[in-house]
């Protein structure tokens, strides 16, 4: 059975969004199972429960309720588990973030508290905005080199008027505008990718060589995006980044040699930033070998593993564990707070939730008629699937810290906000483009909605 | 201000809230699962490209992001350095790492040499005889580490390395009831806790070594090296390089000593393999290789001059004669006779210059050093004749010595001695042929029936051996006694050392007949 793609009705809207309605429900209720258990820990550990505390679940509630709404009356017909696997990753990242004590400011309309709701509230917006195929129009060429200018200007003035902490450079405020760059780069990419894709795809024949002329504005942009980051000390970004750009050029040209290019590219870096950076081989050593050095450079990874050891295999529920020994757990290695708290089982579901959101997007993508969307697609999916891999991969010792924080999860208002603004975008790409002529076969077999 | 009943379920209501949010997480999961069909985009063309390449790629990389956790959080007791980080520097009061009942270290009857106990919500690793063990089963302190098969073993007493289904399943339980102090496995040694105590005994006072292990297997039954220290007490002036007594030192398999009179064996092992028979005339004023050289003579010679009067020499001298008597005179001629080469191809089929392995687990390896025997230039023939009677370059430590004559009483083959009941007794080397061995035995029986160790003889069991009394630079003699008992069917090998003991006979030759006579009542000669 095939839907008519022209617009629909909010009636038919509201019964086709009825799955969307029953997951959320239940969203709803294992996070607010997690405030329970968190509210009684703490009781019974002797501290006191304020009705404010009630509040972080409360928002959370109405405003899964309005985005569900939002996007009935918009006549959304795009993706329901995509909403749905954010939401509970959401709720979970609200839970981790209430049990660090994020919440505990005096003022009662604390930043952070709205800081989930604003999120819903964009991701609903992007979405509605950019729907029925209207994200179309940002991938023109004029609308191109606007996304990479205002990338780099974004860096270059955040560099001059940023202030450092922590080895970062942030803006006024902590916050981090660079976070913004894990989407402006990718629409500027697919928007390039997809205007030069035929001349990308050709290498010629016999010599292995990529088009240079095509990519040289490309590879000249990378390069002061490279310098940019590097000067700003966030190689994690800049990993981030290019992952996405490979997969973008794989998905545009379907040429195999961009990643052979690629992984020689990566292999030099590699080396290059191990002997040039102190920093960086300060980072390797405590990931290869932690135990050297076990009260400086990798006591805060193995505090971490500490923590997720206690935790074992369910963990003892949220609040019964103690990150606090672990510094700064609620950025970057919150994920391990959920694997002290909840144990490995708690990890585990946490992946999978990720699992089916980036599952759903590749699909979402690879479905979707138009290089620039399929694109975008691939490069916001490439850019979160990666951030998560290199968080939790640090965490775990798997792979060498980056500082990357573990989307819509860990602390951090810019990087959720974003996260949430990418989602809006793949929500949109998943509406499909509803303005094109009729096709034949969905016309004659049209039938009434159930 | 939110009052919430004070009740005494709580427990359960915790332990009811934590699976309806597991359970309430998976209903989700499984919901998507099964809606998957309903929320098609069917609004969108199907794919032209297939998405099971990229999914099974993000799956597979999640997958060994899991695994690779489970490494830390599951079977974490796997590393040694994580567990010790934790019970160090982890203030996490419910982590299991703190809690852990390591297994017990056993001798091979059962009885306990270091268990854990809990006192006060804290753990303690205990020695119930501390300092007679700890050179074998070492000491696990949270912050001065693991020495001795406590540092060797520590995976398997952590409960880190489960054999078989049953050992698995128990890690397994562990983990799902989330047992908060998981036990360890236990670790059998071979050692006979009362054999042990009693060689402790005996050497208390003395720095000094000895051991005692089984021929036909390997096992040891008693590795002792004092002084020793106490593992219940571990203070940081043990670890000052200071103290001349070296109580750190395990002098019965890391120390190296000049083995005199006792290296004879090995020269008589070269002869018989070399068909020496007939006799070598041993003359009163000794042996050099030239006349530059001061003379090598017996003791005998000594004892005379020391009492004024003249000692006529042995004159000649047979194999067995001259190894009862420890001729010096003879074994250095005997050395000199065969050269250099003869030497160095024994002890090379005899291990040294090297190390044994005991027990080995991918954590560390309990190990003991071989005798040193460097190769002197050819011409160097006094140096020769100085080595084959057990002093000058060589030098050997007591547990080699042991392994030589479990070697002689196992008809030549030497067994990997063994620590751990567990290991399987296996062949380490053929140190001598089958027949040498035949012909020492009887040798060594005599050098004690009848020989320097005459004193030591007694009705009650049939002792072989030599006795060793070895010259060297910081003081009096060291002290050796070499051999197995009893001679007709030896069940037990022995090397003790006395250092500056004095003569072999008067020092380490009654400890050895004492050890062995207690191992007999223990029924370790069966």
């Amino acid at each position: 059975m095939t839907r008519a793609s022209g617009p629909i009705g909010i009636a038919e809207t509201w019964d086709l969004r009825a799955p969307e309605r029953y997951l959320l429900g239940w969203c709803v209720l294992c996070i607010a199972l997690g405030f329970c258990m968190l509210w009684g820990s703490s009781h019974f550990s002797g501290d006191s429960i304020a009705w404010l505390d009630l509040l972080p679940l409360g928002l959370f509630a109405t405003s899964l309720m309005a985005l569900h709404l939002l996007l009935v009356v918009a006549r959304f017909r795009g993706d329901q588990l995509i909403v749905t696997a954010v939401a509970f990753l959401s709720g979970f990242g609200l839970l981790a973030q209430y049990r660090m004590g994020s919440f505990e400011a005096q003022d009662p309309i604390a930043l952070n508290l709205v800081l989930f709701p604003t999120g819903f509230l964009v991701m609903s917006v992007v979405c509605i905005i950019l729907m029925r195929g209207r994200y179309l129009a940002w991938g023109s060429v004029h609308l191109m080199w606007m996304w990479g200018g205002l990338s780099l200007g974004l860096l270059a003035l955040l560099l001059t008027f940023g202030q450092r902490f922590r080895g970062g450079v942030y803006a006024a405020g902590l916050v981090t505008p660079s976070e913004a760059l894990k989407v402006t780069i990718v629409l500027f990419l697919a928007a390039f990718i997809t205007h030069h894709a035929k001349a990308l795809g050709d290498w010629g024949k016999g010599l292995p060589f990529p088009p240079l002329r095509t990519l040289l504005p490309l590879v000249g942009f990378w390069l002061v995006l490279a310098a940019l980051l590097m000067v700003q000390r966030d190689l994690g970004l800049f990993i981030v980044l290019s992952v996405a750009l490979l997969m973008m050029l794989l998905a545009g040209t379907g040429h195999i040699g961009y990643l052979i290019y690629a992984t020689i590219t990566a292999l030099i870096l590699a080396v290059g930033v191990m002997w040039l950076l102190p920093h960086g081989e300060r980072r390797v050593d405590a990931w290869l070998s932690p135990f050297q050095d076990p009260t400086g450079s990798s006591w805060q990874i193995l505090q971490g593993l500490s923590g997720m050891y206690s935790g074992g295999l369910w963990g003892d529920g949220f609040g019964r564990g103690s990150p606090e020994y672990t510094p700064i757990a609620e950025s970057d290695f919150i994920y391990s707070v959920i694997g002290e708290e909840l144990g490995f089982v708690g990890c585990a579901i946490v992946i999978v939730f990720f699992l089916v959101l980036f599952g759903r997007g590749v699909s979402v993508a690879t479905r979707t008629r138009g290089t620039y969307g399929q694109l975008v697609g691939i490069g916001l999916i490439t850019v979160l699937a990666t951030q998560t891999f290199l968080n939790i991969g640090g965490v775990t010792k798997l792979v060498p810290m980056t500082g990357i924080p573990l989307p819509f999860i860990s602390h951090g208002g810019s990087s959720l906000i974003t996260g949430f603004a990418s989602l809006g975008w793949l929500l949109a790409i998943s509406d499909g483009q509803a303005d094109g002529p009729p096709r034949k076969q969905s016309s004659k077999k049209k039938t009434p909605a159930v | 201000m939110l009052t919430l009943p004070n009740s005494d379920l709580w427990p359960l209501i915790r332990i009811a809230l934590h699976v309806g949010f597991f359970l309430t997480a998976f209903h989700i999961l499984k919901s998507m699962l099964d809606l998957r069909r309903v929320t098609a985009l069917r609004h969108l063309p199907r794919p032209k490209r297939s998405v099971r390449f990229p999914l099974i790629l993000l799956a597979s990389l999640f997958t060994a992001v899991l695994l690779y956790q489970a490494t830390w959080q599951l079977t974490g007791t796997a590393r040694p350095q994580f567990i010790a980080f934790m019970q160090l520097h982890d203030r996490r009061q419910f982590n299991p790492a703190h809690r852990i009942q390591r297994g017990r270290i056993l001798d091979h009857r059962g009885e306990v040499l270091a268990y854990s106990q809990e006192i006060l919500g804290q753990v303690y690793r205990l020695y119930p005889d501390g300092p007679a063990f700890t050179h074998v089963v070492g000491y696990s302190h949270p912050r001065y580490g693991a020495a001795g098969m406590e540092s060797v073993a520590t995976v398997q007493l952590n409960g880190g390395a489960p054999t078989g289904v049953s050992g698995w399943g128990n890690l397994g339980r562990q983990l799902v009831t989330q047992d908060k102090r998981r036990r360890g496995q236990d670790l059998m040694l071979t050692l006979d806790a009362e054999l042990q105590r009693t060689a402790f005994r005996l050497l208390d006072g003395h720095r000094g070594a000895a051991v005692l292990l089984r021929p036909d297997d390997g096992a040891v039954r008693a590795l002792v090296s004092t002084p020793s220290y106490d593992p219940n007490r571990i203070t940081p002036a043990l670890f000052r390089d200071s103290d001349a007594a070296a109580p750190l030192l395990n002098r019965a398999t890391q120390g190296l000593y000049p083995p005199g009179s006792a290296f004879k064996i090995l020269l008589a092992a070269l002869a018989i393999e070399s068909g020496f028979s007939g006799t070598i005339d041993c003359p009163a004023e000794g042996f050099s290789t030239s006349a530059r050289y001061r003379k090598i003579r017996d003791h005998e010679y000594y004892t005379a001059r020391r009492g004024r009067s003249v000692w006529k020499g042995h004159g000649p001298l047979d194999l067995t004669t001259a190894l009862a008597r420890s001729s010096n005179v003879f074994f250095a001629q005997l050395g000199v006779r065969y050269g250099h080469e003869a030497l160095y191809r024994l002890a090379e089929r005899m291990l040294f210059n090297g190390t044994i392995l005991l027990h080995e687990t991918p954590y560390g390896a309990w190990t003991m050093r071989t005798g040193e025997i460097p190769r002197l230039d050819p011409s160097d023939q006094y140096g020769l004749a100085q080595m084959s009677i057990g002093q000058g370059a060589v030098l050997v430590t007591p547990a080699h010595m042991a392994l030589i004559a479990a070697s002689i009483a196992n008809q030549g083959l030497a067994a990997r001695p063994r620590l751990v009941e567990t290991d399987a007794p296996t062949p380490l080397r053929q140190f001598v042929h089958r027949a040498t061995a035949q012909r020492l035995i009887p040798m060594l029986r005599k050098a004690v029936s009848s020989g320097t160790g005459r004193s030591i003889d007694s009705p009650l069991l049939e002792i072989a051996g030599k006795t060793g009394t070895a010259e060297n630079p910081h003081g009096a003699s060291h002290s050796w006694f070499v051999g197995f008992a009893p001679a007709a069917r030896p069940r037990l090998a022995i090397a003790v050392l006395v250092e500056h003991g004095g003569y072999g006979s008067a020092t380490a030759a009654p400890i050895a007949r004492d050890l062995l006579l207690r191992a007999a009542d223990l029924g370790l000669l069966e």
